[in-house]
């Protein structure tokens, strides 16, 4: 069996027990499902506040106190301008009254200021938020302080009516024309660059500081110095990033497959807007460097992590490196977003060169450029670093915790030939 | 293959830790097929010196060839290794552990089980083939981890003081396993400080002690390093029969002991007749490999 042969199988040996160590036990299934809990807690917490704010927004009205010509001609202008309205623009239900004979504007004036008081005082179970009294000529708005923009609304209403009423049927409407761009623009580019950098930090962000406890398990246990006898360090590393990638990508499937089969689990925009992105590389490419990138990034700060972590004698220790893994990565999406947002840059070259960065910033690079040699070469010198970074990771463990010292100088030590 | 018969060999060893050199210059020949002991005490440089022999840590000078071969790690799927901090997966079931043990040094999982299930039933731990290792007693996890050992049927099993922890039951069975091992044609590299195990076992063996190799050659070798000892009893006591005796003859309360005399007894008991103090009890006896050793290392090393 060649030496190659032989350190994959004992890679994959260790990897294997690894996987199954993890994913066949009960606290596996609260990792799987961290997600849902998440969610739900945010849902319920969510739905008590949207129930909250629906309920106060069904009961708020504006109320129009015009005579019914009028009053019609502002509710014709609600509905040309209600459904242009969405977010934080929409506006309570507008809603007509009619008013009582008045003889003067101060009759008119008061009456607006019974009407929003009714709303203040929770009369007929409904909020007034403004009241547009006086005549489309010359409109009056009253409305509580601190809630300015249904009074703007109603303003706005009236103005248009009055507009509609002087133009009458010679009130153009214009001619819509869509014209379809061949190029997406900068900011479909961005935005998918974004997308991209994004959708990697936040995968790597939940999976990747897992590793960094996983050599403690052996020390606890005194399994390490059997690993050590039979197999090389580096494998033993490597096996146990490996298998836990396995589970790492056992999650995503899980969750990649739930969330295709249950559109509704998407948040409101989420499907538009994954419909939006537009690669520069193309989606059959984007989507197979996404995998690509995801992988190394975990690989490349896995390695890290689980170099650092080997070095901790107590599960304190590392319990306090989740804070300066967590920096990094957040460091690392930083440094990558930027490079997103100014692609060409000295620092999207820093970003696309560093790496523990690199990842990130050429997931961002496809999204905004068309050449793939890059990407096959950044592959290579991730997968590169990957191999520095398991075998320093795997010295320092045996010259730190199997205690292979010797006078010789520690750097001279650490690439010595094994 | 070894190479000449050899199965490990050792050349001025040496290792430091800072100023320490922990083993000092260790000179090792292991025969094919034989039960060699490393005997030393506590801190003597064993386990450092077992450890750089299989290659887990380097040494800094000297060379050593394992299996014929100068890198240990090439042939790392014909060794088996027990390791004196015993260390098993909790969560795992013993044939699983005995099984992983295997897989690590190239055997098939599926054999690697089966073969588990066959050693644990031979060594009366067939209740436990699917019990969780956490479930077991500290003997009966230590006896897995011996099998994982054994179950790719290794060319040379090493041993690092297999027998501490053990109740006699269980280091009889030990005993007996090793046996089998070298029947099978095995050769099997241990430490210990318990020298009845030593002599016992052993074909061959080396003392250790401040890391440097103070004796190596067969336990008989060892044992020949002191003189028989006498074991005079007279009739009656009496001060005067001191003078009649070697001078480094000791009272022991009941009579004298005394190296035998390169001229052998008959001298001795020739003047105590003549002088009329009788014989009521003689011995010559062979010093056991527990006295070799604290001769070899001093006593107050033997104490450590």
């Amino acid at each position: 069996m060649t030496q190659l042969r032989r350190h994959l199988r004992q890679t994959l040996t260790i990897a294997r027990r690894d996987f199954v160590a993890t994913v066949f036990t009960p606290i596996f299934l609260l990792f799987l499902f961290a997600p849902l809990i998440m969610a739900s807690f945010g849902a319920v917490g969510g739905m008590g506040a949207a129930s909250a704010s629906d309920s106060s927004a069904a009961r708020t009205r504006l109320v129009v106190l015009l005579p019914a010509a009028a009053a019609r001609r502002v509710l014709d202008a609600d509905a040309r301008w209600r459904p242009l309205l969405a977010g934080d623009s929409r506006q309570p239900r507008v809603e007509a009254r009619a008013p009582a004979p008045a003889p003067d504007a101060g009759d008119a004036a008061r009456q607006a200021a019974a009407t929003l008081a009714e709303g203040a005082h929770g009369h007929d179970s409904v909020d007034v938020a403004a009241v547009l009294y006086g005549t489309l000529e010359r409109p009056a708005v009253l409305y509580a302080a601190g809630d300015r923009g249904g009074a703007r609304y109603l303003a706005g209403l009236a103005r248009d009516a009055a507009l509609v009423e002087r133009a009458g049927a010679a009130a153009p409407d214009a001619t819509l024309t869509a014209v379809r761009t061949d190029a997406p623009s900068q900011g479909v580019r961005k935005a998918t660059g974004f997308f991209a950098v994004f959708g990697i930090f936040f995968l790597t962000l939940f999976l990747s500081g897992q590793v960094a406890g996983t050599m403690a398990e052996e020390r606890n246990n005194k399994v390490i110095e059997v690993l050590a006898a039979a197999v090389p360090l580096e494998s033993v590393f490597l096996g146990k990033l490996v298998g836990m990638f396995g589970v790492a990508v056992l999650f995503v499937t899980f969750w990649g497959v739930v969330i295709s089969q249950l559109g509704a689990l998407l948040p409101g925009d989420a499907g538009d807007a994954l419909r939006t992105l537009a690669p520069a590389v193309g989606g059959g490419w984007f989507a197979l460097l996404f995998g690509g990138y995801f992988t190394m990034a975990y690989l490349l700060l896995g390695s890290v992590f689980l170099g650092v972590g080997a070095q901790a004698a107590t599960m304190r220790e590392i319990q306090m490196l989740s804070l300066p893994i967590t920096i990094v990565q957040v460091a690392m999406f930083a440094l990558s977003s930027a490079a997103v947002s100014h692609p060409g840059s000295w620092v999207a070259t820093l970003a696309e060169l560093f790496p523990l960065s690199s990842p990130f910033a050429m997931a961002g690079r496809a999204a905004s450029d068309s050449a793939l040699w890059p990407h096959a070469a950044a592959l290579a010198w991730q997968a590169l670093w990957v191999a520095i970074f398991i075998t320093v990771g795997a010295r320092l463990f045996r010259r730190g915790v199997l205690q292979s010292g010797s006078p010789t100088p520690a750097w001279k030590r650490l690439f010595a030939r094994r | 293959m070894a190479e000449n018969g050899i199965a490990v060999s050792a050349e001025a060893l040496v290792k430091r830790y800072g100023e320490r050199r922990v083993v000092d210059g260790v000179d090792l020949a292991v025969p094919e097929g034989a039960i060699y002991g490393v005997l030393g005490p506590n801190g003597a440089g064993k386990t450092t010196t077992l450890r750089m022999l299989l290659g887990i840590i380097e040494p800094d000078t000297g060379s050593r060839r394992l299996l014929g071969s100068a890198r240990p790690r090439d042939v790392g799927d014909r060794v088996g290794y027990l390791p004196e901090e015993r260390g098993l997966y909790p969560s795992m079931t013993a044939r699983e552990a005995i099984a992983f043990m295997g897989a690590l040094r190239g055997l098939e999982w599926r054999t690697g089980r089966a073969r588990a299930a066959e050693l644990l039933e031979a060594a009366g731990l067939g209740h436990a083939i699917d019990g969780k290792i956490r479930k077991l007693s500290k003997g009966m996890a230590q006896l897995v981890q011996l099998l994982g050992a054994v179950v790719h049927r290794p060319d040379l099993l090493v041993l690092d003081e297999p027998f501490s922890g053990l109740d006699p039951v269980n280091q009889e069975r030990l005993e007996a396993l090793i046996r089998a091992e070298q029947a099978r044609g095995a050769t099997i590299l241990f430490s210990t400080h318990v020298m009845q195990h030593a002599q016992r076992l052993c074909d061959r063996l080396a003392i250790i002690a401040r890391g440097q190799c103070r004796f190596e050659g067969t336990v008989d070798a060892a044992r020949a390093l002191l003189p028989q000892q006498v074991h005079y009893v007279p009739h009656r006591a009496d001060p005067a029969i001191a003078a009649l005796l070697p001078a480094d003859a000791r009272g022991d309360g009941e009579g004298w002991r005394f190296p035998l005399p390169p001229e052998g007894i008959e001298p001795v008991l020739t003047r105590l007749i003549a002088a009329g103090h009788g014989i009521a009890g003689l011995s010559i006896e062979r010093p056991g490999l527990h006295e070799a050793f604290v001769r070899v290392v001093g006593e107050e090393e033997a104490r450590a």
